[in-house]
């Protein structure tokens, strides 16, 4: 009896199953498909966006590079920026002469899928920039931005002639250069000896003109997140190359005395006071300058650019030579990439 | 009979969330292949408008838009009589030949740039000697000889021969134009046409509303810019609205809005 009544229900529950697991195997069927079509959009659109980025790293990286140049420029290098990276590579092209070189600056930006590292995407940029080689102009011996520059005293000898000879390097031996320039008097007090071609000029367009004459990117070599090769310590010149003049730079009142003494260009952020003591070679930058100077430069000081010289007369006490052989050591220090405008695209 | 009274309706609830799905499907479908045109379509006129450089429009309409793009810059780093020596990046191996439309100078003065239509035909001089020509003008050539190559004939193009150090340019000329489609007569297509060739159609299902627009300085766009106005555009807004039919009589047509500004990068 029970044996017959299953046998019945077979019969008439059957086709209902197996339709209903038909039609929501379909069911599945679609929403997979319609699910599919969502997400490869979606992963679309995530391409899309990373392969915009990766362009974005590129330039960035590019820009990068050339606002941080400052001296020999680099090789290669690679910047973590954003969600990817930029590896940038520069390669010397054409010398227009001595001082201005064109440099061809390439920037390839990827953006990593973490769901498909093997292929992240990437673009190229690549642009033109020039290399000023030697950015800093020989304008005089000592230039100041206060309204007198004085060389004062016995020991005291500002001079714009050059102090090297053609054999001391190629440029050596250059033609003199005024001693001291300042905004309204220039000249000699209590037996200094101040010489140059000629010994004293004054600018009248002041600070500004100086400034502008100068052509030095003081904000940026100033700026703290600006790279330069010894920030706020001495360099060991022991272990330095002979021939290496390194960029050195201190902030705040400065009032450096013979453990300072070295090479290279100095840039003070602040007011160099310096002890009669200090001997420099190269090129000193200061924002300011006190009115009394003791130290000794070989080379060239450019002082008040962070304004007009907070004391109206400087008075140079020590030595102030001209040397073009170490001012174009440490000049080449200073030297920067410019962009070229107009150049840049993107490497398809 | 109530058996079948159920089954009837189980078999009509599952019937009707497989049409649904099938609809949700096939509207999925349309919208992702609106989306997809609009994509194509603005991301392959967004790199070559990016690139383009100061002077490079030639023709600014609201459905027709021509423009000289880099294909790739160069330094003349030497002189020889009309030709002129000058690193590629990539050298001829990253270079599409059959786009180059022509050579372009830059003024080391003023930045602008000169076009010259040209092929790279009469332009290839080969690459003999001039990674060591280059060299000895103090161009760093290692591991990249072949980057560097001779381009002849360049004096009778600007009436002089570049000085060293002058930024040429290969560029491409390209026409964009949105007019009816060819695959889809019911709707427009985004055609492409390197100079000499034909249009190709490289991305369809674009609404009556796709048009381009020019921006010159300021922050409005106008639909066409002419005569010497055409080398102040420094943006190009892209709209390229799609449309798809509907497949069906219970859909309506999709359509998807989609706009994009592309500044000119190199633009002062």
């Amino acid at each position: 009896m029970r044996h017959g009544r299953h046998a019945a229900l077979r019969k008439e529950g059957g086709f209902v199953l197996a339709l209903v697991v038909l039609m929501l195997f379909a069911i599945s069927v679609a929403g997979a498909a319609g699910y599919l079509v969502v997400n490869t959009e979606f992963s679309m659109a995530k391409f899309s966006d990373q392969g915009a980025e990766a362009e974005t790293v590129a330039r960035a990286g590019l820009h990068r590079f050339v606002a941080e140049q400052l001296g020999v420029v680099g090789d290669s290098v690679g910047y973590a920026i954003g969600n990817g990276v930029a590896l940038v590579t520069s390669r010397k092209i054409a010398e227009l002469d001595s001082l201005n070189h064109v440099y061809y600056i390439r920037s390839e930006g990827t953006v990593i899928d973490v769901l498909a590292p093997g292929s992240p995407a990437r673009r190229v940029v690549g642009a033109y920039a020039y290399h000023r080689k030697r950015p800093l102009k020989h304008l005089g011996a000592m230039v100041v931005a206060a309204e007198g520059g004085w060389s004062q005293g016995g020991s005291a000898e500002v001079d714009g002639r050059d102090h090297n000879s053609s054999s001391d390097c190629p440029g050596g031996g250059a033609p003199p250069i005024p001693g001291i320039i300042a905004r309204v008097s220039a000249g000699s007090l209590s037996g200094g000896d101040l010489a140059g071609a000629p010994p004293g000029v004054t600018w009248s367009g002041g600070f500004s003109q100086i400034y502008d004459s100068v052509a030095v990117r003081w904000d940026i070599l100033t700026d703290p997140n600006f790279p330069v090769d010894f920030d706020g310590v001495v360099p060991n010149y022991a272990g330095l190359p002979a021939d290496s003049f390194p960029v050195v730079r201190v902030s705040g009142y400065f009032n450096p005395g013979s453990s300072w003494s070295g090479r290279g260009l100095l840039i003070v952020d602040g007011e160099l006071d310096a002890a009669s003591s200090f001997v420099w070679n190269g090129i000193v930058l200061a924002g300011a300058v006190d009115d009394i100077h003791e130290g000794h430069i070989r080379g060239m000081l450019v002082a008040g650019l962070d304004g007009p010289n907070p004391s109206s007369d400087v008075y140079w006490q020590g030595t102030l030579h001209y040397y073009s052989c170490y001012v174009y050591a440490a000049n080449e220090s200073l030297s920067y990439l410019e962009l070229i405008e107009n150049t840049e695209f993107e490497a398809f | 009979m109530i058996a079948m009274l159920l089954s009837s309706v189980v078999i009509i609830l599952v019937s009707g969330t497989f049409l649904v799905q099938s609809q949700y499907y096939s509207s999925q479908s349309l919208h992702v292949g609106a989306h997809d045109n609009a994509r194509v379509a603005t991301e392959r006129l967004a790199s070559e408008i990016r690139s383009t450089m100061q002077d490079g429009f030639v023709v600014a309409g609201a459905r027709t838009m021509t423009i000289r793009s880099p294909i790739v810059l160069g330094v003349v780093c030497d002189r020889a009589g009309n030709d002129v020596h000058v690193h590629i990046e990539g050298g001829v191996a990253g270079l599409d030949v059959d786009e180059v439309a022509g050579l372009g100078m830059r003024d080391s003065g003023t930045g602008a740039w000169q076009y010259r239509n040209t092929t790279w035909s009469l332009l290839n001089g080969g690459s003999v000697s001039s990674a060591s020509v280059c060299a000895g003008n103090g161009a760093d050539t290692m591991w990249a000889a072949s980057e560097f190559r001779q381009l002849v004939e360049v004096n009778p193009l600007f009436g002089a021969v570049p000085n060293e150090g002058t930024i040429l340019m290969l560029f491409r000329e390209t026409t964009f134009k949105i007019q009816t489609s060819v695959l889809d007569t019911s709707t427009l297509g985004l055609f492409r046409q390197v100079y000499g060739e034909s249009f190709v159609e490289f991305a369809t299902g674009m609404d009556t509303t796709a048009q381009f627009q020019y921006r010159t300085g300021g922050s409005t766009y106008a639909d066409t810019i002419t005569g010497s106005n055409v080398g102040d555009i420094d943006a190009v807004r892209i709209v390229v609205d799609a449309r798809l039919p509907a497949r069906s009589g219970v859909q309506e047509d999709v359509t998807f809005g989609w706009s994009v500004n592309v500044a000119v990068r190199n633009f002062p």
